[in-house]
Formats: C-alpha cells, sequence, structure tokens
C-alpha cells in the first residue's frame, strides 16, 4: 500500500476493527526549503520533505494517538494497535465524547497566483539579497526564508473527506542595533501565506527597510523621559502591540481546553475559568476582539480545522464581556456548546487541539490623529520586544521596543527607552477608551502550545488602542 | 518493522551513492518509537504512540558549498533519492560563510553508561498505571486537581560520515512533569523527574507527584507580593532556566548572532569562585549524553566557567577552525526554521557544580528572601546585555523569621550577567531538570542569588 490517501483510509478502518468508536486519520505532507544569512552572508540552506499518517481513535472513552512518518502497513497496525491499548488501558473515569457526527467533504485552499513549489531557489537568493541589503549597517542581523507547502488529507469514521492545501513564506529576522544609547535587538517575523506574489504585494521589503530604520533611531535616540514614570499616563500601542494584547491576554485564556485544565501542566489554565460567558467584564465596552480564521492570506488561514469542522469567525470578546471560548468537539461537548472550528495539529505527528488563528481589535470609529490629539500625556508604542504572561494569562508585561512621547495631544519625535506595560490582563483591558479603525496584522508569529510543543503560525493585530491612565510599570 | 541493521543498510547507501557525486557527505540514520501519557483533572486525557525513522543528511557538494537535507526513508532507493534531491538543491546555493571542515580523524568511542532501560518494552503497558500513582501520590499530600505528563521512548541512531568516521547509539529516556492545583487557579505546585530507566523509576515518580501535591497545599492563602529587591532562592527547576543560560550560550553561533552575553567574557570573572559549569556529554543517566556528535568526534567533557571564570566554549569542527582551537565533541544538527538545519555546536547537559548547603540553609536568612519553586516565559529584551524577565509560577514563598509565607503575582525582572554574578551559595541537592521551559538537560543544585529585582502589575 504505497498510497498515503489510500492507507489512511485503511488506518480508519483498521482502527474500527479494533474496536474503536471513533478514528480520523490526517496525512500530512510538509515540503520546506530553507536559507539562512547572517550580516548578508549565506550560512546554511537545506532541504526537508516531511510527512506521515497521525490516527486519532476514541477507545472506551479514552483517546490514543498513533503517528508514523512511512507508508507501510505494517507499521500503521503497530502504532495503531499501541496507541489503542495504552487509551484503554487509560480508564477515565469520565468518558470523552466528540457530540454530534461531524461529516464534511471537500477541498480548500489558501489563495495562491504563483505557487512556492514554482520558484526556484535563484529567485528565492535574489529577494533574499533585497532583504539583506535592507538590513546592511546594522551591527548584527540574521536570516531565515523557508518557502514551504502543506498539503492535508483528513478522513473520518464518520465520513469527513477533505484536502486542504497551504503555502507559507516563513521569514524571521534577528537584529541588533548599536547606537549612542546602547544596542537594540528585535525578533522580527515577517511571515507571509500564500503564493510567491505575496512578497510583492504585502511590500515585505520595504517594511523590512522601514522597520530597521526605526530600530536604528531607537538605539541612537531613545532616552528616560522621568515625568512619565510620576504619574498614569496614556498609552497608545499600535497594531503589532495590539496584536500580541490580543493574542496573550485574550486569545489563550479563551481557549476552551486551557478553561477546562487540559493544558494545565503545560501552557496552564485560565482565568475565565471563574468568570460567566455572555456576563462577566473584563474590558471597557471599547473592547471587541475577534478571532477568525477565513481570513484570505493569514498566517493561520484555514477553511475546515484538523478535525473536519467548518472555519468561522469567533467574537471572544464582545463590548468588553467575554462572549465565546475557542472550542473543538472534545470541548464543544463539555461547555454545552459544539465546536466552533478552532483544532489545530502543527504537523503530522501531533494531535489536534485549540488553536488561535488570527486574532485582533476590532477596529473602532477613530483615526489615529484622533486618538493621540485627546492625549495630555502619554507615549505611543509602536512595538515591542521583551514580554511575557502568567498561565492564568493575567499578568502580562511587554517592553517597547520603539516608542515616542506624546504631549499636548501632539505625537513627538521623542523616543522613549524601553517603556514597560505591567499590568494584569482586566486592568488593562478596563483601561481602554478607544480604538482606531485602521485594522491591520502587524505581528505575525509562531504560537507555542502544548507537549510536546507546536507551533502554529498566527497573525494578530487591531487597530491602534488606546489605554487611559495606567502607570508604567517595570523596576523604574 | 525496520530493524538496526536495515537502518544502517539504508544509511550505507545513501552515503556510498554519494561518493562520487559530492566532496563528502555525513548521514545520521534515527530510528525512534516514543510515547506519551498526558493527564489532567486526575485523569488521563490521551495515550500517544509516535514511529519514526529518518535520515539527516549533511552534503558537501564543492568546498564550502554544503547544506542539509532531511527526509523519512523507507528503503535504500529513497535515501538515494533523498542525496540526489539534496543535491540538485545545495548545487544552487554560494558557498557557506560558516563552514571550515568536518572530523576527519577515526576514533573508537567509549559508551556512557546507563543509558538504556534493559526492561524498556514492559513500559508501555504499565506506564498509565505509573501516571495514576503518581496522581493518587498528589492527592494525598493534599492536591485537588493533577495534571501532567509522561513521556518515554528509545532512539537508535547510526552515523556514517564519508571522512571515515561511523558510530551507533542506543538510548532510553524518560521524563515526568506533574504539576497540582487546589481548588483556586494559583494555589499550585510542580514535581519532576528525568531519566533514562523508567521502569526503575517508580518511587521517583511517585515523589514528584507527591512534591507538586506538597507544594499546591504549602502554596494555598498565597497573597500578593511585594515588588523590590531580594535575595532569591531558585530551585534547581528555576536555576535551571535563568542560569542555565550563561552557560548555555558559550557557544561561538549564539555571539555571531547577538544572542550570547558572553562575546567579550572569555578569561573574566563572570561568577563567584565557588561556581564551575560544564558542558558534559559523558553523565550517566544524562538525557543529553552521547558518545559522539554528529561529526563523529569523540564526546567529551568541556569547562565552561571554572570558578567563576569564564574558561571555554563548545565547538564544532568549523566553529573550532574559526577560532582556532580544538573542537569539543558538540557538533549538532541545529534547526533554523521549518526546512533548515545547520551544522552547529549544540550543548548536550549543563552541569553546575555540586554545592555544601542544604534547603534548610540556604532558606536561613535574615535578608529579604523569596524562594521560587518554578517558573516559565522567561523573555530578553537584550541577549547581548542579558536585560530578561520571567514569571515563577506555582508555590513562591516569602522568607520571613524562619518560616515560608506563600506569595504570588510577582515577576522576577533583572539581567542575567548580574544575577550570575551574584550566586551567594549553592546547595547539594544537584538533581537533573528537564521539561517544558528546559530545553538541554541541566544538572543543577538549589541556588540563592543576592539582590535580585521583582516586579508587578501597576494595575
Amino acid at each position: 500500500m504505497n498510497d498515503p490517501h489510500d492507507l489512511a483510509e485503511y488506518c480508519v478502518e483498521f482502527g474500527r476493527g479494533l474496536g474503536a468508536i471513533y478514528v480520523e486519520a490526517r496525512y500530512e505532507r510538509k515540503v520546506g526549503r530553507g536559507l539562512a544569512y547572517r550580516n548578508g552572508e549565506p550560512v546554511s540552506g537545506g532541504i526537508s520533505p516531511l510527512s506521515g499518517i497521525g490516527v486519532r481513535l476514541l477507545v472506551d472513552g479514552n483517546i490514543g494517538f498513533a503517528s508514523f512518518d512511512r507508508i507501510e502497513k505494517n507499521l500503521a497496525e503497530e502504532a495503531i494497535t499501541a496507541a489503542f491499548k495504552m487509551a484503554k488501558n487509560s480508564r477515565r473515569k469520565e468518558p470523552i465524547d466528540l457530540g454530534e457526527p461531524v461529516a464534511n467533504e471537500g477541498k480548500w485552499s489558501v489563495d495562491v497566483k504563483q505557487s512556492l513549489s514554482d520558484v526556484d531557489i535563484d529567485t528565492i537568493m535574489d529577494f533574499a539579497k533585497q532583504m539583506n541589503e535592507q538590513m546592511n549597517g546594522l551591527a548584527q542581523y540574521t536570516m531565515m526564508i523557508n518557502p514551504t507547502v502543506t498539503d492535508k488529507f483528513l478522513v473520518t469514521s464518520e465520513g469527513t473527506k477533505l484536502t486542504g492545501h497551504l503555502e507559507h513564506i516563513f521569514m524571521f529576522t534577528l537584529l541588533t542595533a548599536a547606537g549612542d544609547t546602547g544596542s537594540e535587538q528585535k525578533f522580527l517575523d515577517l511571515t507571509r501565506c500564500g503564493g510567491w506574489e505575496q512578497v510583492r504585494e504585502t511590500r515585505v521589503v520595504e517594511v523590512l527597510g522601514e522597520e530597521v530604520n526605526r530600530l536604528k533611531r531607537s538605539a541612537t535616540q531613545a532616552k528616560a523621559v522621568k515625568e512619565l514614570l510620576e504619574r498614569p499616563i496614556d498609552i497608545m500601542v499600535g497594531p503589532e502591540v495590539a496584536g500580541i494584547i490580543s493574542h496573550e491576554n485574550v486569545g489563550h485564556p479563551s481557549e476552551g481546553d486551557r478553561i477546562m485544565g487540559r493544558e494545565g501542566a503545560q501552557a496552564g489554565e485560565s482565568f475565565w475559568r471563574d468568570l460567566t460567558l455572555g456576563e462577566s467584564r473584563v474590558g471597557s465596552d471599547a473592547v471587541t476582539v475577534c478571532e477568525d480564521p477565513t481570513i484570505p492570506n493569514t498566517g493561520g488561514f484555514y477553511l475546515y480545522d484538523d478535525e473536519g469542522v467548518k472555519a468561522r469567525k469567533r467574537t471572544l470578546i464582545k463590548n468588553g464581556i467575554i462572549n465565546e471560548p475557542l472550542l473543538n468537539r472534545e470541548f464543544g461537548v463539555r461547555f454545552g456548546r459544539e465546536s466552533n472550528g478552532a483544532a489545530r495539529a502543527s504537523a503530522f505527528n501531533r494531535e489536534p487541539i485549540i488553536r488561535m488563528a488570527n486574532t485582533f481589535f476590532e477596529p473602532g470609529d477613530h483615526s489615529f490623529e484622533e486618538l493621540v490629539e485627546d492625549v495630555k500625556l502619554g507615549i505611543f508604542m509602536r512595538s515591542f520586544q521583551e514580554w511575557n504572561i502568567d498561565d492564568r494569562r493575567y499578568q502580562s508585561k511587554y517592553t517597547g521596543s520603539e516608542a515616542y512621547l506624546i504631549k499636548d495631544g501632539e505625537l513627538t519625535e521623542t523616543m522613549v527607552k524601553r517603556p514597560v506595560l505591567e499590568t494584569t490582563s482586566v486592568g488593562m483591558l478596563s483601561a481602554v477608551d478607544a480604538v482606531s479603525r485602521d485594522l491591520r496584522f502587524d505581528f505575525p508569529g509562531t504560537c507555542g502550545k502544548s507537549d510536546p510543543m507546536q507551533g502554529v503560525p498566527v497573525y494578530a493585530g487591531g487597530g491602534d488602542v488606546r489605554f487611559r491612565g495606567i502607570r508604567l510599570g517595570g523596576v523604574g | 518493522m525496520t530493524s538496526m541493521d536495515e537502518m544502517k543498510a539504508i544509511v550505507d547507501a545513501a552515503v556510498d551513492f554519494a561518493e562520487d557525486k559530492t566532496e563528502g557527505i555525513i548521514v545520521r540514520g534515527t530510528l525512534g518509537k516514543e510515547s506519551q501519557v498526558r493527564f489532567s483533572q486526575n485523569s488521563i486525557d490521551i495515550s500517544k504512540r509516535w514511529h519514526e525513522m529518518k535520515l539527516e543528511m549533511f552534503i558537501i557538494l564543492k568546498g564550502a558549498q554544503s547544506g542539509f537535507a532531511e527526509r523519512s526513508v523507507t528503503n535504500a532507493d529513497e535515501a538515494k533519492q533523498a542525496v540526489e534531491d539534496g543535491i540538485a538543491f545545495i548545487k544552487h546555493l554560494p558557498e557557506s560563510l560558516f563552514f571550515a571542515g568536518v572530523e576527519e580523524k577515526v576514533s573508537k568511542y567509549k559508551p556512557v553508561p546507563d543509558l538504556v532501560d534493559p526492561r524498556f518494552d514492559d513500559f508501555t503497558e504499565k506506564a498509565p498505571q505509573f501516571v495514576n500513582k503518581a496522581i493518587e501520590a498528589a492527592i494525598d499530600e493534599g492536591a485537588v486537581r493533577v495534571a501532567g505528563a509522561l513521556a518515554f521512548g528509545r532512539q537508535e541512531r547510526y552515523l556514517r560520515s564519508s571522512y571515515g568516521p561511523s558510530g551507533e547509539s542506543v538510548a532510553t529516556i524518560f521524563d515526568l512533569n506533574v504539576r497540582a492545583f487546589q481548588d483556586e487557579l494559583d494555589y499550585s505546585g510542580q514535581g519532576l523527574t528525568c531519566g533514562t530507566k523508567p521502569t526503575s523509576a517508580e518511587k521517583e515518580m511517585v515523589e514528584a507527584g507527591a512534591k507538586a501535591g506538597r507544594l499546591s497545599k504549602q502554596a494555598s492563602s498565597a497573597v500578593q507580593g511585594e515588588p523590590g529587591k531580594y535575595d532569591l532562592v531558585l530551585s534547581p527547576t528555576v536555576a535551571a532556566n535563568v542560569l542555565g543560560f550563561v552557560p548555555g550560550a558559550a557557544n561561538p553561533f549564539m555571539v555571531l548572532i547577538g544572542l550570547s552575553p558572553l562575546g567579550d567574557r572569555m578569561g573574566q570573572t563572570i561568577a563567584p569562585e565557588g561556581v564551575s559549569v560544564w558542558d558534559d556529554p559523558t553523565m550517566p543517566q544524562g538525557l543529553g549524553s552521547r558518545s559522539f556528535d554528529f561529526e563523529g568526534t569523540p564526546a567529551r567533557k568541556t569547562t565552561i566557567v571554572d570558578g567563576g571564570v569564564l574558561k571555554g566554549f563548545i565547538h564544532n569542527t568549523t566553529t573550532a577552525r574559526m577560532f582556532e582551537t580544538e573542537s569539543t565533541g558538540s557538533s549538532g544538527a541545529a534547526g533554523l526554521g521549518s526546512g533548515v538545519k545547520m551544522l552547529l555546536p549544540v550543548s548536550s547537559n549543563i552541569v553546575f557544580n555540586q554545592g555544601d548547603h542544604s534547603l534548610d540553609e540556604l532558606l536561613e536568612t535574615n535578608r529579604p528572601t523569596i524562594y521560587v519553586t518554578c517558573n516559565w516565559y522567561m523573555r530578553f529584551q537584550n541577549y547581548q546585555t542579558g536585560e530578561f524577565s520571567t514569571i515563577p509560577r506555582d508555590a513562591m514563598f516569602l522568607i520571613e523569621n524562619g518560616e515560608m509565607k506563600p506569595i504570588k503575582n510577582l515577576r522576577i525582572s533583572d539581567n542575567v550577567m548580574r544575577m550570575f554574578a551574584n550566586i551567594d551559595a549553592m546547595g547539594r541537592d544537584r538533581t537533573q531538570v528537564y521539561w517544558w521551559e528546559v530545553s538541554t538537560p541541566t544538572f543543577i543544585p538549589t541556588v540563592r542569588v543576592k539582590d535580585c529585582r521583582m516586579s508587578a502589575a501597576t494595575q
């Protein structure tokens, strides 16, 4: 049996034969090519066509997962049998229920004009040269470019049969600028989703050049501004910082598996556990945060999730009230709802779990200038570097990389050195009084969760967000 | 099912096939069978099994024109095709500025003791029982809810270089992470254990559960901590993540790309005299132990910090030639994003010296002191200067008048080089740490660090 689709269908049949009441098999082939550069010079290149089948089965209310990387019937049978036995020995007190059967058939794909498969390595190297030129003049710079094409085939014992196609140009840089006020570093992710046309249509070369110039300025000009530490101030953040806040302070705590404790020993639980959906207020009326995998050519794009559920937009916080958690089939049942299509697996050898896709502050109706003109004393934090948040997703810290002083309604040229936004999630979201109308996804990233770690591409963003009366944090 | 002999034949086929098409090739085959049992809310959530057989190939086409190819294969024909595809890709690449040769000397390798559990095959069906015993131990100590993961696996490897070296290895590994909670979200504790012989680790696994349960109970009624300057007593779990970063950055590639604070510190005192650290791939039961590296250079212990002085970096052949020194047997296939690997120095086990204090002695102090048992999410503002922060999670205690008072919601916001220099005392409880936040196995005791800065949310 050499055809991976045939073997996936056989896996379903074999698992059912062992006694599993539900079996899903997902074949995934991910072909990545990559180049790495340091200070403009090539340091490595490689290819990695990785593929295999992951099988999940439900046995007497227990779940087992098996994966194998070679298309061999005997290997499939051995792996599935081992997972079946381990699952059977698990003896859960509360059986897992996946809810109503799901049977979707069809094909889906990200929009592609020029497939990455058709782009030769010389073209990629020419592009890399242009990118490296943008970083010239930095003290150090490292860049990885990895065009990757992913094909999926999902088949289940309930009748789902889906094929999916994704293309990502993973682009990641580490920038170090040295200047009069010390060195400043930034990890800058420029990942694009779609065909090779994305590098042109999204102006990625120009975007990198602009980021580099601003980092150089920050290393040269940023300084401490004492009066900002003396009292609460207004803080405006751009779509990059709004994006990381929507991801960390809203998206993660909305994950149903965290709320119910399944990630307890790894990514943690969620402060949403002790709140009531549709009732509990965690932010001001100006805060509406959504999640949407269906936005074309975004890092987290998909149309059917890895359990075969049709993807849709989710409103996590509506006007400051928690509204809807992210759910897969198992946790859809546990919440008395149904899956909202949030199950993703990072590769064939990982179980599908609840993940974000593209998370963002819904835009408001102000212009950027209107937000600035109401600020007497504050900062505009355009980008960040250091950040973290506790595992209940309640205590967070974002340290500015590029930040400007706002004084008497004017955005000044004065750059503020590393301002620290260190708050609770509710303390911060309650301080929002306005969001601009300019929705941008300025934060492509790789979201990590679970054990073994699953890194999946996501986008995050928003309009510009204004917080009123926040005291800067850190250690002064 | 593929055996070691079959894998060796496939690796040999790839190397032989590349002989007249390349200047050289190193092929490492890995045959792995791994499992994991994950649990939460006192019940097993999922049991997983992975089977893999992959080839990692470093191909030197001509001069420094080189690159990596990685692929799962079933037979010799697929291995040859993988070589062809790798060559077709690499022939378009310019010469790498980060390649200066590989190991050419053929050596005999000394096996590292205690890396294989002879009864490993019996463990798969027993694993759920071990997990349930760890959960029960946590509950017996006062936990209400218990979560965690037990991973275990067996890995066979065969390396062959066209330059001469070849070798094979077998290792078994396990690691257990137990986290216990009260009903509340923030009264929690963690217990860890790891090693190479899961079938004889039942006692340690039960104790990991018991420790998690005990700490979660002790953390009950934790109150908001006060930001400020404190001496910190870091458990081995925290010390491995925070202080282990420094010897982990004793890597020339990290320096060259701006991710190390050690670039200009060689020969300088960076810690008190009582602190020494090694990279040691020969540690018995070390999860990073091995007899030889990716190029076939024999593994050896490398001194990183000796009596507080930075003495050395780890090297492979390329970096050793760049820095006019010798390889430390640290060559590895390091991942650089989707699809790219690179031949780089890679840490094996980071090993700190044992100290001579008991935990009680470390906690006996008149200075403002906090005992941190676990942390996560360490992020840097600047790797070269060392400014970072990380969040204590699970039980944390303010030490006051000889008592441990549970506190919560503080963040370590400091400089990792300053903390390394401020190490004040080391415990005699050295243990191996490996978990979500510590990916390089690190042998380290409880460590006390003077004058650390703790911050908290402003609203």
